[in-house]
């Protein structure tokens, strides 16, 4: 076995690899980029080796520094993990001409299967069924072929250079598309495309085999539910399939790896129509991101088999010995905001924290910058249990109780999917779910009526700075304690990861230390145009908050009754700063929160009618007119005072209403030189 | 005592759109906040505030409320006095209960040593009224500055107008903030300036926010709006590097063992029904935790120790009227808390000094005055809370208003006079009698009873818990429910300031 492995990867992928690497005692080096310098798959390997660069191409893309790190650390492998060098033949081809053992297949295999097209005919070699599949670059005829056409990345996976082509119209500009996407994203321009089953289910068998001739075919798996062709919830067993298709899928993907000769683990994709009509898709060879169901459903290591494969070991079981127990499903939490229409998510990870039931892969880490130079994986959670329902209902929970702050996310969207009937029934179950219920991506985490509770218990038990701030509140008297009441204490909470401020307004009838009142729930009502009040129309709920005893100091534990139902609510702060979002947890829903501000500091540097003269001077250039739009900072005016040059500047973006002075005029100090109209935006303030 | 406290209820709820809702609409269509909106945004997420004298000029003919609100809040962790005026009552000009509720409001502010943030704008004094205001006014500018001399922060945000006088009130402040466009400041505003010097001159120019930033330095910050101007208020606020001079609280705070919400049926609505003192205490100190000061001597006034929001304090309550013995046991008793240096609760429900020849015997005079000599001597801080009756120089033997008590807060059904209106009506009667019987007139019987229950009724209602608060004498109706909150936030706001006892007294007489 390993003595030093060097994984070249990131995220998860990294993290999850150096985890078994660790438990079978292999040293662990890790490669990592300039914004990933302090990532959490820098801190769970032994050491890390800085590639340099942002981008893939100029970092985990470059096989050449990643294998003189491997080199210089003294490595004696190298596990790509997936994605990015993972499936890149020249990459394991230089690996192994370095003297390092290369987890993955060998490099023919990989260029073979890797090619998609190579594969197909490998596949019908080797007995697999297979359809139509043509390579296609940028200029190319539109194939004959049955519309619409798949046109995905020869060397890609993930979705990454995929197209569907409606019409022969599109086609050429698709193919111009996905061939920079893919040349960007995996080095190589390759396309081909196929015609798309739109309706078919996506069926995975895996395999692994060893120098010594044993194909293990473990289980298959479903990509259950994509969104435009990603991935989003896969599971295994692929459900409702029956026992004579499944067998066929077994004995595709056996047939396959043996004709090959396939060494390490590999994963043969199938589409399987609706009438058991099965078509081979590809083959991918290295392992998958949705790994984890297969583990979870095998009771294996699939990475410790990887490494024991490459180090040339003999599979330590045979194909009897493989059991499946269970179902298992994963869901991709993505930094994609649903409500958002599925914006890449953006932001600083306030708080991270998985269930403990349930498998989270992650790389996150408290401060971990979720930027644009990676894909939006976040985390995988993965439930097992006894039956389809209720890990789904497991996964679902679990979903709603993962503690993640300071970035949108699709966790909503995930458990309303997990819990739709549509998903629940494995004969209703569509691959294009997300696609057809658009309510889904509508959805949010719990009910209105958990998160009010959650809310009312903000609102009342993080009124005070955070947990070692202190209160500002005097001793013994209750939190907003009035004897002449004329409104609610208010305050306003913003979700952590985005999404609308929500008003919260507190009225106290009780004189006691617990919270007993009115809690209105909504926009506060603004002042109208005749100065009366707008309709106020929040939600008004009768609520008790009873404080009772938390496990630890630094939580607020309180029962939360609104309309006479009671919850139990947790409050805690996730961290000591002033600004560290505020986690709130009912059993099954945990939400982040931030107080918003409650004063905005005004832009610019000086608030007024626009910039004035420091000295009194003659006025030596105007470079604005009345009406231009200037931008914070831009010079106005020269001002020659005391024989120096003055740039009168402005203070923040504005326009320009009036330009009080002309070249040669004479001003005083405070004389007003320019108006401004301000633009109407502001910093915050803690 | 329901009855009562709804009474207070109804009043109170009057107070903040006493202005009426045709200006408090014109206020609001102006983008302006109320004045008790105003507070609500400037204080600390979760503070508490104690609004003090509500309803001064109750029953004066001016508006309830007296045109100004006024209390202790906490702002950027800072115990505060902040008043502020209500614009939607005749344009926030000052009444002559305007003036006796701010010069509480300083007094307030200077002896607990609280910072002072006033929210400020006002039309100055109301003109027509100028008599009851002009002279006794001026005051207000020189307890500005004496409380700057003392070291007392003040700082006043200018939301809208301050004309003539009222310009001394940032002028007279360390730190001001005004309001872009909407705070003015001018000693003679443009027609008075066209009078005098027949200078035709718009408000900006005169006195507006703008030329007070930038030209006469009147103004420190210029903000752009209401929000902004009490985003610098906190802002400096939180520079003033503030601590408080007292001890903290050094004591448990745990709520009492009985329910304070049971305080509203301890006190008797009809002050002549007695009630036990400790039933008080027990549903309002600290664990309901009370040691007693010599429980077995003058025990119609009890004294002990036990503390109120982990704040120690020394108790004195009354159990009936004064004898010589509860005199000079009240005597000893303050004199101990203030070699401790710690504050002294007065918990009012006395109806006097014990009478008759006996008592002047022996020496009820003698002793009273102890208690009054140690009373007014005293230096720690004393609160006064009216459970009950405070009748004649018992309220001057339980520090009453007189005696320069930090703090006095009423329960409703408090009753305070000279005497009680029946006695003090029977009184009248017998003198009358006497005169009539040496002058050798027959009574009118049906005309001197007529004449006693009018009395009667004019003292009745001259002593109500309204009555006394409408003028000030205290510094609000609490419900007894609150009474701890209330004592809290009010102990928590002298131990802003230095707690020193005395250590010497007028002489004794023994």
């Amino acid at each position: 076995m390993f003595e030093r492995l060097l994984i070249a990867n990131r995220g998860e992928i990294a993290c999850r690899v150096a985890a078994t690497a660790r438990r079978l005692g292999i040293e662990t080096v890790g490669v990592h980029s300039d914004p990933d310098r302090n990532a959490r798959h820098v801190t769970v390997v032994d050491r890390s080796v800085a590639l340099g660069g942002a981008s893939p191409a100029t970092s985990y893309l470059r096989g050449d520094a990643v294998i003189e790190a491997a080199l210089a650390t003294g490595c004696d492998a190298v596990h790509p993990g997936y994605g990015f060098l993972s499936e890149n033949a020249d990459f394991a081809q230089a690996v192994l001409d370095a003297g390092l053992a290369w987890v993955g297949p060998t490099p023919d295999q990989i260029r073979l299967l890797g090619d998609k097209v190579a594969a197909k005919a490998a596949a019908e070699a080797a007995g697999v069924a297979s359809t139509a599949s043509i390579v296609v670059e940028p200029g190319d005829d539109v194939p004959d072929l049955p519309f619409p056409l798949l046109i995905k990345a020869a060397a890609g996976g993930g979705g990454r250079g995929m197209r569907v082509v409606e019409s022969p119209d599109d086609f050429a500009d698709a193919v111009a598309s996905a061939t920079r996407e893919a040349a960007a994203a995996f080095g190589d321009g390759t396309v081909f495309c196929e015609p798309f089953l739109a309706r078919g289910r996506h069926v995975e068998v895996q395999v692994l085999g060893d120098h010594h001739g044993t194909v293990l075919v473990l289980g298959d798996r479903d990509c259950s539910v994509q969104r435009r062709n990603q991935k989003v919830i896969e599971e295994a067993p692929a459900p409702g399939l029956a026992n004579a298709v499944r067998s066929e899928l077994h004995r595709s993907a056996r047939a396959l790896a043996e004709h090959v000769g396939y060494r390490n683990a590999g994963t043969v994709e199938f589409l399987v129509g609706a009438d058991g009509t099965i078509a081979f898709l590809e083959v991918n060879t290295r392992l998958q991101v949705e790994h984890p169901v297969t583990e979870a459903v095998t009771g294996l290591d699939l990475v410790e088999l990887q490494l024991r494969v490459a180090a040339g070991e003999a599979l330590p079981l045979g194909q009897d010995d493989v059991r499946l127990d269970g179902h298992a499903i994963e869901a991709r939490v993505v930094a994609e905001d649903p409500s958002e229409g599925w914006l890449p998510q953006t932001g600083t990870v306030r708080a991270f924290h998985g269930p403990e039931a349930v498998r989270v892969d992650h790389g996150l880490a408290e401060g971990t910058v979720i930027g644009t130079d990676y894909d939006s994986l976040l985390a995988k959670v993965i439930a097992h249990a006894d039956d389809r329902t209720t890990a789904a209902r497991r996964l679902a929970s679990a979903l709603e109780t993962t503690i993640l702050a300071g970035v949108g996310d699709n966790r909503g969207q995930l458990a309303a999917t997990l819990r739709h009937p549509a998903f629940l029934d494995p004969e209703a179950l569509s691959t294009a779910l997300l696609d057809d219920a658009p309510e889904l991506g509508e959805a949010s985490l719990g009910d209105a009526d958990e998160t009010v509770a959650h809310l009312v218990a903000l609102a009342i038990l993080g009124r005070r700075n955070g947990a070692t701030h202190g209160s500002s509140a005097i001793a013994g008297v209750p939190d907003g304690w009035r004897n002449l009441r004329t409104q609610g204490e208010r305050s306003t909470w913003q979700p952590s990861g985005g999404g609308d401020p929500i008003d919260v307004e507190l009225t106290a009838d009780s004189r006691g230390g617990n919270f007993q009142g009115e809690v209105l729930v909504g926009p506060v009502p603004g002042v109208t145009e005749d100065g009366t009040l707008a309709a106020d129309e929040r939600r008004r709920l009768t609520t008790r908050l009873s404080v009772t005893a938390a496990d630890d100091p630094s939580t607020h534990a309180a029962l939360v009754e609104l309309d006479g139902v009671a919850r139990r609510v947790e409050v805690r702060w996730s961290s000591d700063g002033r600004d560290a979002p505020i986690i709130v947890a009912t059993p099954r829903l945990v939400t982040s929160w931030q107080r918003t501000p409650r004063f905005v500091a005004p832009t610019g540097g000086s608030v007024g009618a626009g910039p004035v003269s420091p000295l009194p001077g003659t006025v030596l250039a105007v470079h604005a007119s009345a009406g231009d739009s200037v931008e914070a900072d831009d010079v106005l005016v020269v001002v020659e005072a005391m024989k120096m040059e003055h740039s009168i500047r402005a203070g923040a973006a504005a326009t320009v209403s009036e330009v009080r002075v002309a070249p040669g005029d004479r001003v005083d100090a405070g004389d007003l030189l320019v108006s401004l109209d301000v633009a109407d935006e502001g910093d915050r303030e803690s | 005592m329901q009855a009562l406290w709804d009474e207070v209820a109804t009043e109170l709820a009057s107070v903040p759109g006493i202005g009426g809702q045709r200006y408090v609409d014109r206020h609001r269509r102006r983008g302006k906040l109320l004045v008790r909106e105003r507070i609500e945004r400037l204080l600390d997420p979760g503070s508490p505030f104690l609004e003090l004298s509500p309803l001064a000029a109750w029953g004066t003919g001016d508006p309830v409320g007296a045109g100004v609100a006024m209390g202790i809040g906490v702002v950027e962790g800072v115990e505060c006095a902040i008043t502020g005026s209500d614009m939607t009552y005749r344009g926030g000009s000052a009444n002559p209960s305007t003036v006796t509720k701010s010069e509480r409001f300083y007094e307030i502010a200077r002896q607990n040593r609280l910072p002072v943030i006033n929210l400020n704008e006002s039309a100055g004094a109301d003109l027509p009224r100028q008599a009851d205001i002009f002279v006794r006014g001026g005051a207000q500018f020189k307890h500005l500055t004496q409380l700057s001399q003392a070291g007392i922060p003040t700082i006043t945000v200018a939301f809208g107008p301050n004309t003539a006088g009222g310009a001394y009130v940032p002028g007279m402040s360390d730190y001001t903030v005004f309001v872009a466009g909407r705070g003015t400041a001018y000693l003679g505003g443009p027609p008075l300036v066209k009078m005098a010097i027949d200078e035709i001159v718009d408000e900006e120019t005169l006195g507006g926010a703008e030329m007070h930033a930038r030209t006469s330095g009147l103004a420190d910050h210029l903000a752009v709006d209401e929000d902004d101007a009490l985003r610098i208020t906190r802002q400096i606020v939180a520079h003033l590097n503030w601590s408080k001079r007292g001890p903290g609280p050094s004591l448990p705070a745990d709520p009492p063992l009985h329910d304070p919400a049971e305080l509203l049926g301890c006190a008797s609505a009809d002050v002549r029904i007695p009630f036990d003192i400790r039933e008080v205490l027990a549903r309002t100190l600290d664990g309901s935790r009370f040691e007693e000061f010599k429980p077995l001597y003058g025990d119609k006034l009890v004294c002990g120790w036990g503390s109120l929001c982990g704040f120690p304090v020394g108790i004195l309550g009354n159990n009936g009227i004064l004898f010589s013995e509860e005199a000079s046991k009240g005597a000893q008793f303050i004199q101990l808390a203030n070699r401790a240096e710690i504050p002294l609760l007065f918990l009012h429900n006395i109806t006097g000094f014990m009478v008759g020849s006996k008592a002047e015997q022996g020496g009820i005079i003698r002793n009273g005055a102890k208690l009054i000599n140690a009373v007014s001597n005293s230096t720690v801080p004393h609160l006064d809370l009216m459970v009950g009756a405070s009748y004649g120089a018992g309220n001057y033997g339980m520090s009453g208003k007189a005696y320069d008590p930090r703090f006095i807060f009423s329960w409703p059904n408090h009753r305070i006079a000279v005497m009680g209106p029946k006695q003090l009506a029977g009184v009248m009667e017998i003198i009358a009698r006497n005169a009539a019987a040496g002058r050798g007139i027959e009574v009118d019987e049906e005309a001197l009873a007529g004449q006693t229950a009018a009395l009667e009724g004019q003292i009745e209602t001259e002593s109500t818990a309204l009555f006394a608060t409408g003028r000030v004498w205290d510094d609000g109706i609490i419900h007894p429910a609150d009474t701890r909150s209330v004592l809290g936030i009010a102990l928590s706001a002298v131990h802003s300031g230095e707690i020193v006892g005395a250590d010497s007294y007028g002489v004794w007489r023994h």
